[in-house]
Order: C-alpha cells, then sequence, then structure tokens
C-alpha cells in the first residue's frame, strides 16, 4: 500500500516538475482582493488582536498572583521598593481623556512601542524562571507562552497598523518604529529587575496595550461591542 | 535633666488622669475598599478605630509610587462619612496609589497600615440599569426575554470598559437561583420556565478585570398558562411503548406453555401408591395390579367357613358320586391326591377338606374308620335313591347297607365321624361344626351345624318321612358325640328350639309345612333335587337364578356345565329319567352343597 503511494508522490512530482509552468513561488494570499479570498476586515483583524491581548494579560495576570502568592507571603507592602518599570520612558496616557485624545496614529505607536519593549525582557524572564529551581515548568511554560503571545500581538498590531495605513485611517506621519531604542529593563541601580518586578510591570504594560487597542477599535470601527 | 524628668512624670500624670477620665488617644483606622465605577475617579472607605472617648479627625494622605509627595485626599464628602472621593483629575491609571489615613484627636493621632492601589484593578461597576422582562409568544412556546442597559456611568461605547452581563432568575419559592451568563450582549431569552408562574429577574455586570456589580433590583414577570406542545417526544415515546408491547406480545407468544403453566396450574392426576405407569403402559397390566394388592385385604374369610358343608351322596361300593355330576366324582376321585387339595374348583375344595378331614379323623378313629380307608374318601353318605328305596317314609331303616349320612366335619379334635350304627356301613361323613366356628358371620343357611350324638336318643324327633336320608343330628354344645342316625334320611334340619338340656332341637327344612318352592334359604348354597334316577343318581335342579338365563326351571333346562364359583356346587343335571318311586324328592329338594371349614 505504501509502496503504491511513493509511487504515486513521485509522479506526482515529476509531473510537476516537468510543467513548465508550473513553478512554485511565494505568494501572498489573497493579493487579489476579497475575489481571491476571504480578507478578514478591519474589525475582524481588531477583535482578533484585542482578544490575544486579552489572552496575554490574563496570562500575565495569573503569573504575577502566583508570584505573588508563593514567593512573596508577607506581603508587605511598606518594605516594597518599586523601581521603575523600563517602560516608564514610554508616555502612555494614564486617562480616557488623555488617551482619547491621542491620534491613532500615536496611539498605535505607544502600542508598538510598548510590545517592541517587551520582547527581550519577556525572553529573559522565560529564561530565568526556567533555570530557577522555585518554578514549576507550568510557570515558567507560561512565560514563554507569554513572550509569545506578545510577539504575535505586535505583528498583529503592525498588521492592524499596515490595514490601516491601506485603508487611509492612518496618516504617514507614523513612522516606523523606532526599534533600534532597545530598552533594557535595567533599574536605576543597574541591577537587573527580579522576576517579580518584571512580571509586576508587565502586568500593568500588558493592561495598557489591551485598553488601547480597545479605544482605537471603537474608535476606527465602532460596529459593535462599543 | 530636671526637665525631661519633670516632662515625664508630667505626661504620665496627664496619662493616668486621661485613663482615669476614660479618654485616649485614637485608635488605629483601617482602610476597609476602595473602588472605581468607571475606571475615571475612585473612592476609598476607611473604618475609624476607638476614638478615645474624644472627637476625632481623619485624614487621608497618599502618595504615588516613586513619588514622595503626599496628598490628601480632596473630597472627603461625596462618598459618604468615612470615605475619600478621587476625581477624574487626581486618578490615574496604572498608577500605584500609597495610602494611608490618620486618625487624630486631643490626645494623639493614629495612623492606619498603608494600603497600595491600582485603580485599573479595583473597578467594580455600578449594576445595569432599565432591567425589562418580557413574555414573548412563539411556536415553540413562550418565553421571557430580558433586556437591561448597562449602567449609566460605564463608558463602554468609547471601549474604555468592556462589561459582560450575568442574570439570574428563581421563582419566589425557589431557595436558589439560576444563572446564566449573558456575555457583553444586553438581552437574554430565558427557556423552560414553568408556565402560568412568577419569576424573579436580576442583572448584574463585571468589567473583563474587575469586580462584580450589585444585582440589580428584581423584576417579577409571570409566564402564561399553556400546554407544552413536545411533539417529537410524545411520538417517541408512543413507537417505544409499542415496540416495548410488541417485544412483550411476542415474548409471551413464545413462552405461551411457561405462561399457561404459570396461570394455570394442572390440577394434580390422582396417585396411588404403589401405581408405576411405565408399567401399566408397557402393557403388563398384572404387575401393575399385583403391586396394588395390600396383602391380607380385604379380610378373607372364607366362606367356606360359615356355610354349612354340603353334604355329597356317594356310593360305597360304587365309589361313585351319585349326589353329583361324574365330574364331581372325578375330582373327588381326583381329590384322592392331596394335591387336588389346591384345585380351583370350589366343589373340590370342599369335598378335599372333606377327604382331608376324614383323612385325618380317620386317623384317630375308630376302626370303623376303615371304611374310609376303603373307600379311600371320604364316604359319602349314599345317594337317597338307594337308600330310599328301602325306607319307608318316616321309617328310620335302612336300605342295604346305605346308610345315608351327610358328611359331617367336626371341628373338635374328636374324631368326629358319623357312623352308622347297627349293621350299617358307617358311612362317614365329617360336617364341620358350625357353632364350634362360633363365627359370627352370617350364615347363609339357619341349618345348624350337626354334631353327632346319640342319634338314637334324637331319633325320635326328627319325624319325617321321605327318602331324604338327613342326618339331622343335634349336638349339645357339650358332648360332641358322634351319633348316626341310621336311617335317617339326609336333609337339612333348622333348629326349631334349643331344649333346656343345650340340645338343639332341629327340625328339617323340608317339611311338609313348607312351601318347597317357596324355601329357597341357602340360594345359591343349596340345590335342589329334581329327581332321583334309577341308577341311583340324584338329579339336581341346576340353581337357575343366576346360572340359566331363562330362570329357575324345574325341568332342569340348564345344561351341564361346571359353575364358575368355587365354592359353588357343580350342579348338573342328567336327564336320565324318572325318579324312582321309593324316593321322595323333599320337598325343598335342596341338597347342601357347601363345606364349612374345618376350624381345628
Amino acid at each position: 500500500m505504501s509502496r503504491s503511494l511513493k509511487q504515486v508522490a513521485v509522479l506526482l512530482v515529476a509531473l510537476l516538475c516537468l510543467d513548465p509552468h508550473s513553478r512554485v513561488s511565494s505568494a501572498p494570499i489573497c493579493t487579489h482582493g476579497p475575489s481571491g479570498c476571504h480578507v478578514p476586515s478591519l474589525a475582524d483583524l481588531f477583535d482578533r488582536v484585542i482578544q490575544h491581548s486579552a489572552r496575554m494579560h490574563s496570562l500575565s495576570n495569573d503569573l504575577h498572583s502566583e508570584f505573588e502568592q508563593y514567593f512573596l507571603p508577607s506581603k508587605n507592602s511598606i518594605g516594597k521598593i518599586y523601581r521603575k518599570c523600563h517602560t516608564s520612558s514610554i508616555l502612555t496616557p494614564n486617562g480616557k481623556e488623555n488617551a482619547q485624545k491621542l491620534a491613532r496614529e500615536e496611539l498605535t505607536e505607544v502600542i508598538l512601542k510598548l510590545l517592541m519593549a517587551w520582547r527581550d525582557p519577556l525572553f529573559q524572564l522565560h529564561q530565568s524562571m526556567a533555570h530557577q529551581q522555585d518554578f514549576n515548568s507550568f510557570s515558567s511554560n507560561k512565560a514563554l507562552e507569554m513572550g509569545d503571545m506578545a510577539h504575535e500581538l505586535r505583528k498583529g498590531v503592525e498588521k492592524v497598523a499596515e490595514k490601516m495605513r491601506v485603508l487611509g485611517m492612518l496618516g504617514n506621519s507614523v513612522t516606523g518604529l523606532s526599534a533600534a531604542e532597545t530598552m533594557l529593563p535595567i533599574s536605576d541601580s543597574g541591577e537587573a529587575m527580579s522576576n517579580y518586578e518584571l512580571l509586576y510591570c508587565f502586568r500593568r504594560d500588558s493592561n495598557k496595550v489591551q485598553n488601547y487597542l480597545k479605544i482605537l477599535k471603537c474608535r476606527i470601527v465602532p460596529e459593535h461591542d462599543c | 535633666m530636671r526637665n525631661s524628668g519633670a516632662v515625664l512624670i508630667l505626661s504620665f500624670i496627664a496619662k493616668l488622669i486621661s485613663q482615669a477620665a476614660g479618654v485616649s488617644a485614637p485608635g488605629k483606622p483601617r482602610l476597609t475598599s476602595c473602588r472605581s465605577p468607571e475606571k475615571e475617579t475612585f473612592t476609598c472607605w476607611w473604618e475609624p478605630g476607638d476614638d478615645g472617648g474624644l472627637p476625632t479627625t481623619y485624614g487621608l494622605y497618599y502618595h504615588l509610587e516613586n513619588s514622595e509627595t503626599i496628598y490628601e485626599c480632596p473630597d472627603y464628602r461625596t462618598a459618604g462619612d468615612n470615605s475619600c472621593f478621587f476625581n477624574k483629575n487626581d486618578t490615574s491609571l496604572w498608577v500605584n496609589y500609597n495610602i494611608t489615613v490618620v486618625a487624630t484627636n486631643a490626645l494623639g493621632r493614629d495612623i492606619s497600615d498603608p494600603v497600595e492601589v491600582d485603580v485599573a484593578y479595583i473597578v467594580q461597576p455600578n449594576t445595569p440599569e432599565n432591567v425589562t422582562a418580557v413574555v414573548v409568544d412563539e411556536d415553540q412556546g413562550p418565553f421571557v426575554r430580558v433586556s437591561w442597559e448597562k449602567p449609566r456611568t460605564a463608558d463602554t461605547r468609547s471601549g474604555w470598559i468592556t462589561l459582560q452581563y450575568q442574570l439570574r432568575v428563581k421563582q419566589k419559592k425557589d431557595k436558589e437561583w439560576e444563572e446564566y451568563d449573558a456575555g457583553m450582549q444586553k438581552y437574554y431569552n430565558v427557556f423552560s420556565l414553568h408556565p402560568d408562574k412568577e419569576f424573579m429577574v436580576q442583572v448584574r455586570c463585571k468589567p473583563d478585570h474587575g469586580f462584580w456589580s450589585e444585582w440589580t433590583q428584581t423584576t417579577y414577570v409571570k409566564m402564561p398558562d399553556y400546554i407544552p406542545r413536545e411533539r417529537s417526544l410524545w411520538i417517541m415515546i408512543t413507537i417505544f411503548s409499542v415496540f416495548i408491547v410488541l417485544i412483550l406480545t411476542w415474548t409471551l407468544n413464545v413462552k405461551r406453555n411457561s405462561v399457561k403453566l404459570c396461570l394455570l396450574p394442572p390440577v394434580p392426576g390422582p396417585k396411588i401408591k404403589g401405581f408405576d405407569k411405565q408399567l401399566l403402559k408397557s402393557g403388563k397390566s398384572e404387575e401393575v395390579f399385583n403391586s396394588l394388592v395390600i396383602q391380607g385385604f380385604p379380610p378373607t374369610i372364607d366362606y367356606d367357613d360359615l356355610l354349612v358343608e354340603y353334604l355329597e351322596v356317594y356310593d360305597n361300593e360304587e365309589q361313585e358320586l351319585v349326589l353329583d355330576s361324574k365330574d364331581l366324582s372325578e375330582d373327588c376321585m381326583k381329590s384322592k391326591s392331596p394335591s387336588d387339595c389346591d384345585s380351583g374348583r370350589g366343589s373340590c375344595d370342599s369335598r378335599t377338606l372333606l377327604l382331608e378331614k376324614c383323612m385325618v379323623g380317620r386317623e384317630g378313629s375308630r376302626s370303623d374308620q376303615h371304611q374310609y380307608s376303603q373307600h379311600g374318601e371320604t364316604s359319602w353318605a349314599s345317594t337317597e335313591s338307594s337308600e330310599c328305596q328301602g325306607l319307608e317314609p318316616g321309617s328310620p331303616e335302612f336300605s342295604d347297607g346305605r346308610v345315608k349320612t351327610w358328611p359331617v366335619v367336626f371341628s373338635s379334635p374328636q374324631p368326629h365321624h358319623h357312623y352308622q350304627v347297627e349293621a350299617v356301613k358307617p358311612v362317614y361323613h365329617s360336617v364341620p361344626e358350625i357353632l364350634n366356628h362360633s363365627s359370627p358371620h352370617a350364615m347363609p343357611a339357619n341349618y345348624q351345624n350337626l354334631q353327632h350324638q346319640d342319634i338314637p336318643q334324637q331319633e325320635g324327633r326328627f319325624g319325617k318321612p321321605a327318602c331324604r336320608h338327613s342326618q339331622s343330628y343335634t349336638h349339645g354344645l357339650d358332648t360332641p358325640a358322634p351319633g348316626v342316625s341310621p336311617s335317617r334320611s339326609l336333609e337339612y334340619v333348622e333348629v326349631q328350639r334349643i331344649n333346656p338340656e343345650n340340645m338343639l332341637l332341629l327340625r328339617p327344612l323340608s317339611d311338609q309345612n313348607r312351601e318347597p318352592e317357596g324355601s329357597d334359604y341357602a340360594g345359591e348354597d343349596y340345590s335342589k333335587v329334581k329327581e332321583v334316577t334309577s341308577n341311583n343318581i340324584l338329579l339336581l335342579q341346576r340353581d337357575t337364578s343366576y346360572l340359566c338365563a331363562d330362570g329357575y326351571s324345574q325341568a332342569g333346562q340348564c345344561t351341564t356345565q361346571q359353575p364358575p364359583h368355587p365354592c359353588k356346587p357343580v350342579i348338573y343335571q342328567s336327564h336320565s329319567g324318572m325318579p324312582q318311586e321309593g324316593m321322595r324328592v323333599m320337598g325343598n329338594g335342596y341338597v347342601d352343597t357347601t363345606v364349612l371349614m374345618p376350624s381345628y
């Protein structure tokens, strides 16, 4: 049975190879617009992105609670020394009015910046959690997943931005991500932030992202859920 | 030194005084909760401690993370007592607030524990508004559509807050609520509510990361009275039940035999102990019935014992039976051999018994028994024919040596033989003694067993003529002395009376007084003598009452055949001629044909 299948496969390949016109080349999917295949709308894209960010935030929330529960039993807020998050340099609106005052492009940019800023630290977080004996595999997996999600989300948001730019919603004032500024999570004292601090900071930033995306969505595509 | 000491002493005294007065510094307040209804403002509440009996003021102070600037609560009133309201300008999201409450009174102050608050995570929206529940009637049945609106303060339109809703329904009497998640929509259809019942509905909401709001006020809705039409279910039920009925019917049909057995158990057949059906089936009926025979039942009473033996007239010289037919004689001849005693023929039985008795008696008897040995058998009384010839009616004279005696078998151990007196050759018979039998059974005859006695004594009592040689012996109960009536004809007698000497007074049955025809005493056991032939042969009339088809007939139409009954006498008739003149046929003409069994 398998032999016959193999033969058939070989035959097909040979046919394909022989055919001069059949050349495999990479081409974007659905380049020819809605007639070709189903192109997700901006609303769909936004929904996907928002869902993604929600999932990411919930993950970060869980990890943070876990950390807080197991590794900071005293919960003595007095003794906490909060170091600044490395993303605190990014100006983010801290209220609804502030966020609504921002233009779409700026908002998008903020989102992208945030997500970009967290690409490496999340990787580091995962690395440190995996190496430490204290964490069980479940937590380190969560951290890894979180990092992947952040990456995916960034990609998604970039796509959305692209889409918007295509649709003319976004002006060209959005400069490409000045990704050159890679921010390293280095505190003032120069020490690397601890895992808990990273988690704490990321939890907050993921919430920001989610919120900003929602605002963006309801501003751009206010069909439903707005 | 002095001043510090004085201050110490003063403070100590003040404390004592204050304690005596019941006042003290305020207790530690406590921040209970901080909530933001729309993620734009928030409120914190605290719990005051012991006020120490003095008016105490509270102040809320906060500082933002990574900032040392301490701010005081901007609004103590909006949210009520012991609360602090932060408006939009003072609220910053994604920033930690470090809040403390300070209680101050005249004697001191106290600071509560600080609390870290991030406004983005303390959102608890207000309750949804305008909850309406409407009954919608449709084909499948009515249902309730609950709809509501978002809380006024929550700004979901801009996407700042995303709320998800939840509603719960119950009847008034129910204990538990039934909860439904509505998601982010603002309506919900509730199905499967009981008809004609009132329901309570409540709704609440929650932001994606936050706390649930309070439940709304109860909304009441009444379901209409309707009959649920669930056709498909009923159809299924019907089909299923029909299927089950079919299966049951088929099963019953298959097992109808066992069902029949169960419902109508067969009536058990009769059981006979010792009865083997298989034997019956195999056809061996004798074995079957043999097993049923109970030994000893019925109690065999040999009726031979009860009956008076029948006397057979036998001619000594000729050694032939004259009384009975040839067969009888043959039987008697045959009955010489002891083996013939077991023959089934009744007459033979009696005869053989007689023979036996005679034989037995013979041994113990006197010399007269010699006669028997000569004969080899019991001496039978000679027939009347020969005897009668020489006799006159009523004269006890013997004919030439013929003694007509009835054979008598005595029950007494003594030899009981009739022997003739005088020169008559004794013809012995033994007649069983009826009396000695003491058998209470109904004896067919009124005849008493006679035992020999002093016949000559009794001779006079016999008052009968006729050829009938009847030896009638009265028997005293105590003296069974044999006696022989020399010249009496043999006939049956019946006891007339018992004289004082314990003697039975006999009266022959063949009395003139009697009606010959009517006296049919023994019926089957007696045979009527019809005539006496010239050959000294008694012709007996066959008892045609049971043997002959045409009833009792004088002429003896019956054929000569052996009667089936073993105890019955063989009655033979020979049409040989007229009765001799000398012979007197007795009135009744009966010959006793039964022999009683000796009881010794």
